[in-house]
């Protein structure tokens, strides 16, 4: 019988054995026993798309308790990569998992050679009145031909093939509505 | 006595390294700091900090001008364990060897920091690091957590083209003996099983075993 | 791609070229390894050895810019041969299609070229047409004037000898792997192509892909498993968005963006709807006026009427014959018209060709958004090398975002696949994810227009039901881009309430009664659930096409244009390659390209290639800008002098533009080695998601340039020296890698060097890393992408000190 994956973690963790052993397989004592305290088995899963090439590989993702990251690997259901993965799939769970990430908005004022951190709040009000600003300066309702054009050349959109299907449409929504022109991303280069 | 072996077939790797970072990913493990030294190699040895890496070394060759061979490099798991027995003569039960066979390296290695030369020098491969952060001796550990769990290695499981193999005994050879008649099919009639009866880690060549990996004379 | 990943398993000779799919594309290779094993060869082509020439067969390598002579030559070889799939192509392609007696080619320039405005006349590329209106047919392709016989004698010029001379291929090599890739034209065998921006990224990128488009069509292997034109694209989801069409050019489902010269909605569908005269060409664009009112109804909602053409004039609309694409918006924003901007999860400071100019462009703007999830080259711009922020006045926003796993939405992979990800794990505290950036924002400016401010109205009127409390909800945007009934309505004889899923694009209309944010995912989302995060595993034709698992566009069709894989009756055209099949009356496997019965039905068929106005394949491609065969130009920056197939030196098309920062320099002794630009597997793009993350960047930690070891000595360089790279435009600090795998050219009897090296570097992170290998990339493209030419250009490379 071919068991799924998902049928066979049960499986394997319902056949428990004893004592417990570290991912670094330091604590071994004794050693010989095996280890039902897998990290992962108990773990709630999610399965998710990797965010690299668009070979588009399956992995699953464990969750903590606290709702934290614990860990990615390789979705072995996946017809596509059946597991697999290469060095930057492999290492998923560090672009999350990242000291490096910014964790708060970040402002540069003129000439200024710092960033501040500001508000959430405070960010997204002043880029949209920024936006408000410079797009009622620039927005042309007609061109040097008289013809309706109603856009703005004053504002350009890049970005983003790392984002979602759903995120792309509002995306190319609201800069449609806001009337850019110069909407362009990944794809044209 | 039975247990889990490796089959790695050098014929169909193409070094993406899904293995070397699987296993950084498993063990959590921190990075080295290197440098580029105009090679894909990095790090350019296996570390504190690295069970597991990717040797690639190119050699002009009549057949397309090159070869470009990649060599999956952890511990082989020898059924008589050098590192073992050199360890023990200072301190039993330090390097332990579990009933599937994982040739494992405990805290008690901690200890053996005075030894830890002597145990690299024992291997015939040179593979015992010693990790300066947590202060000990270590290696690959056959994944033996998730194994125990009736799970794959997370470097076998993350090769894509069939490389890096883990499995039992039986199992794992007959594939090894499938991909060696491949092979040397498919080579003109070259293609070797490296140390067959030694280790846990079957490696199938077809070349001389120095054009894979630096071997010391 | 055509076709999917899991197919490449069934084909019998796999072609890399132009890409590098181990390094770039890696699991990939476990469908060539699957493919190998049953049989199959794989050949790459490429300017070093890689790591997919590694595992390839045959390897040989050619000089960056030169594919199309290499592939012209194949066709050559092909024709010549009689190599070809005669039925398929005489029937599927408009090989046997009559051209009007203004064709010509005369010394490399195509018939209508006017040399003042740097601009062909496509009107001189028009077929003969019979009484109704049809184009005039030989299917016996023998008439001097059909397009094989044209086709024939333009490519009897790519010979071995002179295609080896400007590749820098040894010619047995060119021979070798023609003879071995004409194979697939057997009818039991299939070859197929895997490219990526090896292809795109040239001023004849487009031309390259129809190259070689032309072949598979003329082999007979395009619809069929195993074949097609299969592109690695690059980013996870750079399929979906450009589905979605973040570019300039297109509104979602590729409808055109409209000109300033479609003065309505009926002017705009009158003008980009094609039409046909041939009553058995389906001409499936015809439906277009169905998708534009359903998009505009998923832009506009209820504000959308037919009173006030949907919405229509709320659209900004392009200046006619005026492109807005990457280059051109850089190109404005250096000269400073462009005021506000966003870099949203991109990194323009590293990713854009002439990145210098980018970087400078940026001090002129008044403010920046850049939403990512690391600090990176475009955010930091001010501070970067030769930035005085003291003179920059440029307000920069950074926004932190939430990672792939962080948040709930589909994206489409190279095989169209488009695939559920779930949330995994709570977003870090402090970031956002993007939809809820997008949503909260415009929610903000969406109340200050409340107040007033100029052209409110499309600000106002944006449909907004997939925002629930304030929210963004990815499966209210996902139904939308599905679509709704919008009023009750009855459709093909069925009934369908307001607020029903559309089950598919076949039941749009363009009345109003109906949305749909995306024509092409109409049947994504549908009353029987989200496609798009299925998961079972069936695969009743055997040949892995897995339709239960995730959807595919179009309506899950798995490997498009797939009527063209079987024969005139319906049966495939091999027994072996077997993924649809007209059985009793109707088909059986793949969704077929259409349901109509198969060509032998004369009255009731349709040809096979809807998506084309003549139902057939274009071998002969009338529509591009550069002309209707592709034809050989050296790069803009390129080491000969003169292009020994004609006097037409480099693309006549091809963009160039006017700034300081646009330096072009050809043949110029400063600078006399060819190189091209790449990335490596443990890298993503620019760098700016790997460089950040430890256990990546201790595998790739610094910037290299690889070089044969016959320049290395010429220049004195060692293996791990430290190295200047510079171009015209600018220059970069490199580790050298002196390799056997990297080869001097013979080109034109003289010897050239071409070194390459990666771009996913910069200057922010890590400190020692090296910088942009676009700082030397020149501002030139393709005339009718302006995708730029990234892959091959001019530098010189000097030693900078020694080893260590």
């Amino acid at each position: 019988m071919a068991l799924t994956r998902r049928e066979f973690l049960k499986w394997s963790g319902s056949a428990g054995a004893a004592a417990a052993a570290l991912c670094l397989g330091f604590d071994l004592k004794p050693v010989q026993s095996y280890a039902s305290e897998l990290k992962i088995l108990k773990a709630k899963e999610s399965t998710t798309i990797c965010p690299y090439c668009a070979v588009g590989c399956g992995l699953i993702a464990h969750q903590k308790k606290s709702g934290k990251l614990l860990n990615t690997e390789g979705d072995p259901d996946h017809p596509i990569n059946e597991g697999s993965l290469c060095a930057k799939g492999a290492a998923l769970f560090q672009m999350t998992v990242n000291k490096a990430r910014i964790r708060t908005p970040l402002y540069r004022a003129p000439e200024s050679d710092e960033w501040e951190e500001i508000e959430w709040e405070d960010a997204l009000e002043m880029i949209a009145e920024r936006v408000k600003k410079t797009r009622d300066a620039t927005f042309t309702q007609k061109n040097d031909k008289g013809q309706v054009v109603n856009r703005t050349t004053g504002i350009a959109h890049v970005g983003s093939a790392a984002l979602d299907n759903e995120e792309c449409w509002v995306l190319q929504g609201i800069m449609r509505a806001l009337g850019l022109v110069f909407i362009e991303h990944q794809a044209r280069i | 006595m039975a247990g889990k072996y490796f089959f790695v077939d050098t014929t169909r790797c193409t070094a993406c390294r899904g293995c070397q970072i699987a296993c950084k990913n498993w063990n959590k493990q921190r990075a080295s700091k290197t440098t580029q030294y105009g090679s894909y190699q990095n790090p350019s040895d296996l570390d504190g900090n690295t069970f597991r890496l990717v040797r690639f070394m190119e050699h002009p060759s009549k057949q397309n001008s090159m070869v470009w061979y990649f060599f999956t490099e952890a511990c082989r798991h020898c059924l008589k364990p050098a590192c073992q027995k050199k360890a023990d003569q200072i301190k039993k039960g330090a390097i332990v060897v579990n009933d599937f066979g994982a040739v494992l390296f405990t805290k008690e290695t901690k200890e053996l920091e005075k030894a830890f030369k002597a145990i690299k020098q024992a291997c015939p491969w040179s593979i015992p690091t010693w990790n300066k952060k947590d202060r000990q001796i270590v290696k690959c550990h056959m994944c033996h957590d998730r194994v125990a769990a009736g799970l794959p290695t997370s470097c076998s499981k993350a090769c894509p083209t069939g490389a890096l193999n883990f499995g039992e005994e039986a199992a794992i050879k007959k594939l090894a003996n499938e991909r060696l008649a491949a092979a040397k099919k498919k080579f003109g009639g070259k293609g070797e099983i490296l140390d067959l009866d030694d280790v846990r880690v079957l490696y199938l060549i077809i070349d001389e075993q120095s054009k894979y990996r630096p071997v010391a004379i | 791609m055509t076709n999917h990943w899991i197919d490449i398993r069934n084909s019998d000779c796999i072609l890399i070229m132009g890409s590098n799919a181990a390094e770039n594309h890696p699991i990939s290779m476990k469908w060539v390894t699957e493919a190998m094993d049953k049989g199959a060869t794989l050949i790459s082509v490429d300017p070093r050895f890689t790591r997919t020439s590694s595992k390839a067969d045959i390897f040989t390598p050619l000089r960056s810019g030169t594919d199309i002579a290499f592939l012209g030559g194949m066709m050559n070889y092909i024709l010549a041969n009689k190599k070809y799939h005669e039925e398929y192509t005489a029937n599927y392609t408009n090989a046997s299609f009559i051209l009007g007696a203004k064709y010509d080619f005369k010394d490399g320039l195509f018939a209508g070229y006017d040399s003042d405005k740097k601009k062909y006349d496509k009107s001189f590329w028009a077929f003969e047409k019979d009484e109704n209106g049809v184009p005039k047919r030989d299917l016996t392709l023998k008439d001097p004037r059909c397009v094989f016989q044209l086709m024939k004698k333009h490519y009897a010029r790519y010979t071995p000898k002179i295609v080896s001379s400007i590749t820098g291929t040894p010619e047995k090599d060119l021979k070798k792997i023609w003879e071995t890739y004409a194979k697939s034209g057997a009818a039991d065998k299939t070859g197929t192509i895997m490219y990526a921006m090896g292809w795109t990224q040239h001023t004849v990128g487009v031309q390259n892909i129809r190259m070689m488009a032309m072949i598979q069509l003329m082999l007979g292997n395009m619809g069929r498993p195993g074949g097609g034109v299969n592109a690695l694209r690059g980013e996870s989801n750079v399929q979906g968005s450009t589905d979605h069409c973040l570019l300039f050019h297109i509104w979602p489902g590729y409808l055109k963006t409209p000109r300033a010269s479609n003065v309505s909605l009926a002017a705009y569908n009158k003008k980009w709807t094609p039409t046909t005269n041939d009553p058995i060409s389906a001409n499936w664009w015809q439906h277009t006026p169905k998708y534009s009112v359903s998009f505009l109804k998923a832009m506009f909602g209820e504000a959308a009427t037919k009173k006030n053409d949907f919405g229509y004039s709320w659209m900004p609309k392009l200046d006619d014959g005026k492109a807005y694409s990457w280059l051109d918006l850089f190109d404005e924003m250096y000269k400073g018209t462009i005021k506000g901007f966003f870099a949203w999860g991109q990194n323009p400071a590293c990713s854009g060709a002439n990145a210098n100019k980018n970087r400078q462009a940026f001090a002129n703007l008044d403010w920046m958004v850049n939403v990512n999830l690391f600090d990176n080259e475009t955010a930091s711009f001010w501070k970067g090398p030769g930035m005085n922020p003291d003179d920059i006045q440029t307000e920069v926003f950074f926004l932190p975002c939430a990672t792939s796993v962080e948040k709930e939405g589909s994206i489409t992979n190279s095989g169209r696949w488009s695939q559920w990800r779930y949330q995994c794990s709570k977003p870090l505290k402090g970031v956002k994810a993007d939809g809820e950036i997008m949503v909260e924002l415009f929610a903000k400016i969406r109340e200050m227009y409340k107040d007033g401010g100029e052209f409110a109205d499309p600000i106002l009127n944006m449909r907004w039901d997939f925002v629930k409390d304030g929210k963004y909800d990815a499966h209210a945007v996902a139904k939308l881009i599905n679509g709704y009934f919008e009023k009750d309505a009855t459709v093909k004889g069925k009934s369908f309430k307001k607020g029903t899923l559309v089950p598919s694009f076949a039941y749009l209309l363009d009345d109003g009664s109906t949305s749909s944010a995306n024509w092409l995912y109409c049947n994504s989302y549908t009353e029987k659930g989200n496609m798009a995060a299925r998961r079972e595993k069936k695969d009743p034709t055997g040949m892995g096409l897995y339709p239960e698992w995730s959807w595919c566009w179009p309506v899950n069709r798995r490997i498009i244009y797939n009527r063209a894989s079987v024969d005139l009756k319906g049966k495939p055209w091999s027994a072996n390659k077997n993924i649809l099949e007209y059985k009793d009356g109707k088909w059986v496997g793949d969704v077929p390209d259409g349901g109509w019965p198969p060509m032998v039905n004369a009255a009731k068929t349709r040809r096979p290639f809807i998506m084309k106005p003549d139902g057939v394949a274009s071998v002969f491609g009338p529509g591009r800008a550069d002309g209707p065969f592709p034809e050989h130009y050296e790069p803009i920056e390129c080491p000969v002098e003169k292009n020994i197939l004609s006097a037409t030196y480099t693309n006549p098309v091809a963009p160039v533009y006017g700034t300081e920062a646009d330096v072009y320099k050809t043949c110029d002794p400063r600078f006399p080695f060819v190189a091209t630009t790449y990335r490596v597997t443990e890298h993503w793009q620019t760098g700016v998601l790997t460089r950040w993350q430890p256990w990546l960047l201790e595998t790739q930690p610094q910037l290299f340039v690889e070089m044969s070891q016959e320049l290395g000595k010429l220049r004195g360089i060692n293996n791990g020296d430290k190295c200047k790279v510079a171009s015209a435009r600018g220059e970069v600090e490199a580790v050298a890698m002196v390799t056997g795998r990297f080869k001097p050219f013979t080109v034109q009897g003289k010897t050239v060097h071409q070194v390459g090296l990666p771009w996913c570097y910069g200057w922010v992170h890590p400190e020692d890393g090296g910088d942009s290998a676009n700082l030397l990339t020149p501002s030139t493209g393709d005339p009718n992408t302006r995708i730029p030419e990234t892959k091959a250009f001019m530098v010189n490379v000097e030693k900078l000190g020694k080893r260590g």
